[in-house]
């Protein structure tokens, strides 16, 4: 048990403190990898919970994926971040002062000793024994059943988000060729291939129909 | 763990209606390109229609479904009647526009679509989870048809506001949910009941009370109250008119309708504790609007302050936290309803030589040069500002009286003296109207579909006093619910 | 009294038609209806007249309740008595007679229809004032005329000085009437009643009584009387509240003849002899009554002989007979004072009427400086104003030579100090009379022509309808002194019960006792003032200006009207302009408004202002907005919910 205290706090203080990186970096190539290793760890603390498989999926995706295209998109954009952030200093005192409020609260009402969660028994889906049954099949036993639900809907949110950006993104360009095989395959001859009969010092001349 | 029941799928019947003939117009849509973008509109409308028409065909008795993520009630009949009504007149209103502003893509009546879908996926909430997908739904949504033309600076950059504080604000919802997870054992409002009755009297940790707090900020800021309300006047202003119309209808309304049921279902215990964060929010709000709307010169921003005026006043009754204080509430947002997009349907009317024109002083005059659209705008501004025998007077009176009869006299002074500042700015459009000089005259014909809507709204405003049964006793019936 | 009734309703009749469907009816018809009206009205007020007075028949009659509540009752009925009868003879036919006149002066006026509306009006409210039986109907119909009177003169409403002289006659008025209104109030207050024949049954027994007021005792009838006579003192026009009176010439001539001649302006003699029951036991009031009545009768006449207004003239006459009328009740002879009245109203009334005929010759002239050497021209004019004068003057064997003779004995045989006081004032006052009068004639009628030559052209008689209700007034002139004689005959007259005098205080009847250089000296006077004014005007024409240098500080005194104007100009009307001024624009404008409604507008747009810069469209501003709003609320819970 205090190996796995031991690295759950490393775990948490790696979290936290990549996450402040992320956003007091200079570079922002910085900041995402910063992120990465936000993830990285929180996945290492899915997996001492025993969730390895949100802990995969929070790898192939944000990290595989989310954070990598983020990379790309701050590397491929010129975006001038040091003008950005030239208001960052003046707001930076009256910011931290009400974080310092609003953390010393949160702190004070963790700390207030009245912390007196019910648990296990009052927690409506407690974690499995991984000993009778695999992570994911237990997720996939809620998920489909109990959270059917909220699956559906979340099903639909991706949708909404998918027109979405396609809606404010995608533009029907004007003047882009577009291969059109139906079209190919109609093409005659005849329709297409005209013989003239050029004369001397004329020149040929096209006259549609 | 628990077993699982098959859901009662006839519980969400109007949502799933909505969500497959959602699915199928997407596709016809994507066949048929923007050119069906009116028959889809008005095929979005049906769905609505049909939705309605399901929503009252419930008997209205108490029951859950989806392992008690969702509830139907009489309160959720009456509500999701408010969201149809609202979304199904803005939508019908705003078509002249969408076709005129080359906004004519099909995409438009399916996203609003899915936004209403998600509103009553809100007002059925019966979870924290459900809660919260309900909202991503329909804010998502929002954030899209905000951004619609998204060719114009404004309608971006009120859409780019809108996702960003919207995000801000879910993240508090989400900070607060798991609080309340935390401290009471339980996401669905059955459960937080339990585990707040659980710790007793004196006994809460104050946790579950901050968790509250993060979670009626995140409200909050979806009804638009004071000072969570910053982005309204900026989207507001920004987006598309008949997409502002839709979203201070019916949004507004479901979100209304979540703060309600969260605020008194799961913490009903800490009614005492919660009551002074509306009332705070309560006062700001009307006080704050009846203030800022006075500056305006952008009819849309006006409204927006309108409107967070309004909510103060509504938030009044739910302060009481009495069943007559609810029912002022719905009494308040159905009568919110139907003025608010009555005079949308005004707005979408002020057009001058083809272009919208968004200037209040663009009013000027109005009864010279179309008497029948002045008249109907100086009912909604008489009624919004208070005054009888208009709906927004009874609106009024009924959350003031509750206020009154709660003992909460502070509040309702100050109601009724914000109201007194607000009457100002709804009368300076009205002496505008009729005693200035015209300018440019309205382009006329102003559209079939504003006209009804404008004619419907403004008769329900003027003479709701002659019939309000329908919506008294409605409102009676669904405040009950929240009261077992 | 079915019949008094009806002459009471008919100018009310007439008033209506011609006043609501003047329009419909026409200028010609309009007047037409009031006059019909009018004279029915006057035929029948003779009749009543003949039958009360001189048959000794009075009655009263009960019409409805009026006002009931609580122990305060006031029905509206009519005491139809024979005091009430003799005052419906004289505004009845002085009345009908102005309205025919009317016709004719009035013929090119475009608002006929409202002039005889508000003819017929007056005419309505001063019967309900003479016929009244309570003291609420006698104020109802003295708010009434004053009402008329209002209207009356402001009737060329688009004169600025017409309209000032009505707001000063309504003022002015108003300062009378308050007085008047708690008179009412304390009478209501010591009898219970404000009925006639309760409060004048229980006058013997309250009198000497006082009451409790502010820390001090008053007698109950003394105080009474006193504030009744200040209402009368501003109808009538006396001493101190005369000053609307002149003004008040602003409106048509004919209004002048009526209203401020013969009928409104007696309405305050009328009250005192109606109220003589309550008078007689206030000793003192009556000596105020007789003390102003004088000092107003010598004032007046001092000022009418510097005028130059004919009209003006004629109306500091009617203000200087007032005051013989009134010191007549002062000293307990209200039959004389009422004789006087009577008399008065028709000789009055011809003068102004006359005077009108004048002005109507002469193209609306008024000024007398400017008339002169017309009387070829006009003859019956002429005439018919020397007849008046002739009254007026107090000339053996017109009528004004009884009324005022009666007068001047009874002061005399009151055998008192203020009898004594009003007898000689009022002797002097009888020769300045006479010179005034002869003054208004030389000046207006002989001489030479001092008008320009086109006005000249243009003296013309008046049309007989004007004509011919002037010679109806000097007969009533030259005859009434005769034929009235028996109003202030042996025993109290022909007025049985309607005027009560107590033994001790009978002067009428000594009056009839008096020695003969008493009876003879306002005669002589009357001739001596006669005299003077021809030798002054007619015989040395240069010496009235050598006598005015001469005496110039007494004739400023005089043709400034003992400068009363400029007296309450600085006393009265500059404070309450300024402190009305002050009131409106620093106590209204700038307190009231400044932090009611315009501060509060301004305050609020302030706050709008800063509401509005609050909306940065920074989104950074609007997340921190949320957050701090998190963050107070949060903040609030614990500190307002740990213990």
């Amino acid at each position: 048990m205090i190996i796995q205290t031991i690295v759950f706090y490393v775990l948490a203080a790696v979290t936290v403190g990549a996450g402040m990186a992320v956003i007091g970096s200079r570079n922002p190539v910085h900041s995402v990898l910063f992120l990465i290793l936000a993830f990285f760890s929180s996945a290492g603390l899915f997996v001492l919970m025993g969730a390895e498989f949100v802990a995969m999926i929070l790898i192939i995706v944000y990290v595989g994926a989310v954070a990598v295209l983020f990379l790309f998109v701050v590397m491929m954009l010129d975006v001038d971040f040091a003008s950005l952030r030239a208001g960052f200093m003046q707001y930076l005192p009256i910011g931290s002062v009400i974080g310092a409020i609003l953390l010393a609260e949160l702190i004070l009402v963790f700390a207030s000793g009245s912390v007196d969660i019910k648990k296990p028994d009052a927690v409506a889906m407690p974690t499995p024994d991984p000993a009778q049954i695999a992570n994911t099949e237990a997720l996939g036993n809620i998920l489909y059943t109990h959270y059917g639900y909220l699956f559906q809907i979340a099903g639909l949110i991706l949708l909404v988000a998918m027109i979405g950006a396609i809606v404010l993104t995608h533009r029907a360009r004007t003047g882009v060729r577009r291969q059109n095989i139906a079209e190919q395959v109609a093409r005659r001859p005849k329709d297409v291939v005209r013989l003239t009969d050029v004369k001397p010092g004329e020149g040929a001349t096209w006259k549609s129909d | 763990m628990t077993a699982f029941i098959t859901p009662n799928y006839l519980l969400a019947l109007p949502e799933i209606m909505l969500a497959g003939l959602a699915c199928v117009f997407l596709l016809v849509g994507v066949f048929t390109g923007n050119r069906s973008t009116v028959p889809l509109t008005f095929a979005s409308v049906g769905a609505m229609a049909i939705a309605l028409g399901l929503v009252l065909a419930m008997d209205g008795a108490r029951e859950t479904s989806f392992g008690g993520m969702f509830v139907t009630d009489t309160f959720t009949t009456f509500m999701k009647c408010l969201v149809l009504i609202g979304a199904g007149a803005t939508l019908v209103m705003g078509l002249g526009y969408v076709k005129r502003e080359q906004m004519s893509r099909f995409e438009f009546p399916i996203l609003i679509l899915f936004a209403t879908l998600g509103m009553l996926l809100m007002i059925s909430a019966n979870d924290l989870m459900a809660l919260y997908v309900g909202i991503e739904l329909q804010s998502l949504s929002l954030y899209i048809v905000a951004a619609f033309r998204r060719d114009a600076v404004r309608s971006t950059e009120a859409g780019l506001k809108y996702f960003v504080l919207g995000a801000l604000s879910s993240g508090l919802l989400l900070y607060g949910s798991s609080m309340v997870y935390g401290f009471t054992g339980g996401t669905g409002f059955d459960a937080i009941a339990a585990g707040i009755k659980a710790y007793g009297p004196g006994n809460l940790p104050l946790g579950v009370l901050i968790g509250l707090v993060f979670i009626a900020a995140a409200l909050a800021f979806k009804v638009s109250a004071v000072p969570f309300h910053m982005w309204t006047p900026d989207v507001y202003e920004g987006a598309p008119t008949p997409v502002t119309a839709f979203f201070s209808a019916a949004p507004k309304i479901a979100a209304l309708a979540l703060l309600l049921r969260v605020l008194l279902g799961p913490f009903g215990e800490l009614a005492s504790s919660w009551n002074q964060i509306i009332l705070f929010i309560s006062i700001a709000s009307m006080a704050f609007a009846a203030f800022a709307a006075i500056g305006q010169r952008n009819i849309k921003r006006l409204l927006a302050y309108s409107s967070i005026g309004h909510v103060g006043y509504a938030l009044v009754g739910l302060a009481t936290a009495t069943p007559e204080g609810v029912r002022g509430v719905l009494i308040y947002m159905a009568l919110y309803m139907v003025m608010t997009v009555g005079t949308f349907g005004a707005v979408l009317a002020m057009r001058q030589k083809g272009q919208m024109v968004e200037e209040i002083a663009d009013l000027a005059g109005l009864s010279k040069t179309n008497p029948a659209i002045a008249a109907v705008l100086g009912i909604f501004m008489f009624s919004m500002a208070g005054i009888p025998p208009f709906a927004g007077f009874f609106g009024k009176l009924y959350v003031f009286m509750a206020a009154v009869n709660s003992g909460l006299y502070g509040l309702a002074i100050a109601g009724v003296l914000s109201s007194a500042v607000g009457a100002y700015y709804y009368l300076r459009i009205v002496k505008l109207m009729y005693f200035d000089e015209p300018t440019e005259a309205f382009d006329r014909p102003v559209g079939r579909e504003v006209m009804a809507v404008l004619v419907l709204s403004g008769i329900i405003t003027a003479l709701f006093f002659a019939y309000p049964a329908p919506i008294l006793s409605g409102a009676q019936a669904a405040a009950a619910a929240l009261f077992p | 009294m079915g019949l008094a009734i009806a002459a009471v309703f008919l100018p009310l009749i007439g008033a209506a038609i011609a006043g609501l469907f003047g329009r419909v009816l026409g200028q010609r018809v309009a007047p037409l209806v009031t006059v019909a009206a009018m004279g029915t009205s006057a035929a029948l007020g003779i009749i009543t007249f003949i039958d009360v007075t001189f048959g000794g028949n009075p009655g009263k009659a009960f019409l409805f309740d009026w006002i009931s509540s609580g122990t305060f009752q006031a029905a509206w009925a009519f005491r139809i008595d024979e005091l009430t009868g003799v005052m419906m003879f004289v505004v009845t036919v002085v009345s009908f007679l102005v309205h025919v006149y009317s016709l004719g002066y009035m013929a090119h006026d475009e608002h006929k229809p409202r002039f005889f509306a508000y003819l017929s009006l007056f005419t309505f409210f001063m019967l309900a004032l003479i016929t009244a039986d309570n003291l609420l109907q006698l104020y109802f119909g003295w708010e009434g005329v004053g009402l008329a009177s209002y209207l009356l003169i402001g009737f060329w409403y688009k004169r600025p000085s017409a309209n000032a002289a009505a707001i000063k006659a309504f003022v002015v008025n108003r300062v009378g009437d308050f007085g008047f209104g708690l008179g009412i109030l304390a009478i209501y207050l010591s009898f219970g009643s404000i009925e006639y024949d309760v409060i004048f049954a229980k006058a013997p027994e309250l009198a000497g009584q006082t009451f409790h007021f502010l820390s001090g005792e008053f007698d109950i009838l003394e105080v009474s009387c006193i504030l009744l006579f200040i209402g009368a003192m501003g109808k009538s026009a006396q001493f101190l509240l005369h000053t609307w009176l002149p003004d008040a010439m602003e409106g048509p001539t004919p209004v002048s003849a009526l209203i401020h001649a013969a009928t409104m302006v007696t309405a305050g003699v009328f009250m005192v002899a109606r109220c003589s029951p309550l008078f007689e036991y206030a000793p003192t009031a009556l000596s105020v009554v007789t003390f102003f009545g004088a000092t107003t009768a010598i004032f007046a006449a001092t000022i009418a002989l510097t005028q130059n207004d004919i009209k003006r003239v004629i109306a500091y006459s009617t203000c200087s007979q007032l005051g013989y009328m009134f010191f007549a009740c002062g000293v307990s002879a209200y039959q004389a004072g009422i004789f006087h009245l009577t008399t008065h109203a028709f000789f009055k009334a011809l003068l102004f009427l006359g005077a009108g005929s004048v002005i109507h010759a002469m193209s609306n002239e008024q000024d007398m400086r400017r008339m002169g050497g017309i009387w070829k021209l006009i003859p019956l004019t002429y005439i018919l104003m020397w007849i008046g004068n002739l009254a007026l003057a107090g000339v053996p064997f017109f009528s004004g030579f009884f009324s005022k003779d009666i007068i001047l004995e009874s002061a005399f045989a009151a055998h008192t100090g203020l009898g004594e006081y009003a007898f000689w004032l009022g002797i002097i006052a009888a020769a300045l009379t006479a010179f005034y009068s002869w003054r208004l004639l030389i000046m207006t009628f002989h001489g030479k022509p001092r008008a320009d030559h086109h006005t000249m052209e243009h003296v013309h008689e008046s049309p007989w309808v004007m004509t011919v209700p002037l010679i109806v007034l000097a007969i009533g002139a030259i005859v009434t002194g005769y034929l009235l004689l028996p109003m202030v005959g042996e025993h109290g007259g022909v007025f049985g019960a309607s005027i009560l005098v107590l033994e001790h205080h009978n002067a009428l009847e000594a009056a009839h006792h008096s020695p003969f250089w008493v009876k003879a000296l306002p005669t002589i006077m009357a001739v001596l003032g006669i005299g003077a004014a021809y030798f002054l005007y007619m015989a040395r024409p240069d010496l009235p200006a050598k006598l005015a240098k001469a005496l110039r500080p007494l004739y400023l005194f005089s043709f400034n009207k003992w400068y009363f104007d400029e007296l309450y100009d600085f006393l009265f009307v500059r404070p309450a302009k300024y402190l009305g001024v002050g009131l409106w624009k620093r106590g209204d404008g700038g307190l009231i408004d400044g932090v009611g409604p315009d501060g509060i507008a301004g305050a609020a747009w302030t706050i709008a202002q800063r509401a509005v810069r609050l909306q940065t469209g920074y989104l950074y501003h609007y997340a921190f907005a949320m957050l701090v709003g998190v963050a107070a609320i949060v903040t609030w819970y614990l500190f307002a919910s740990s213990p």
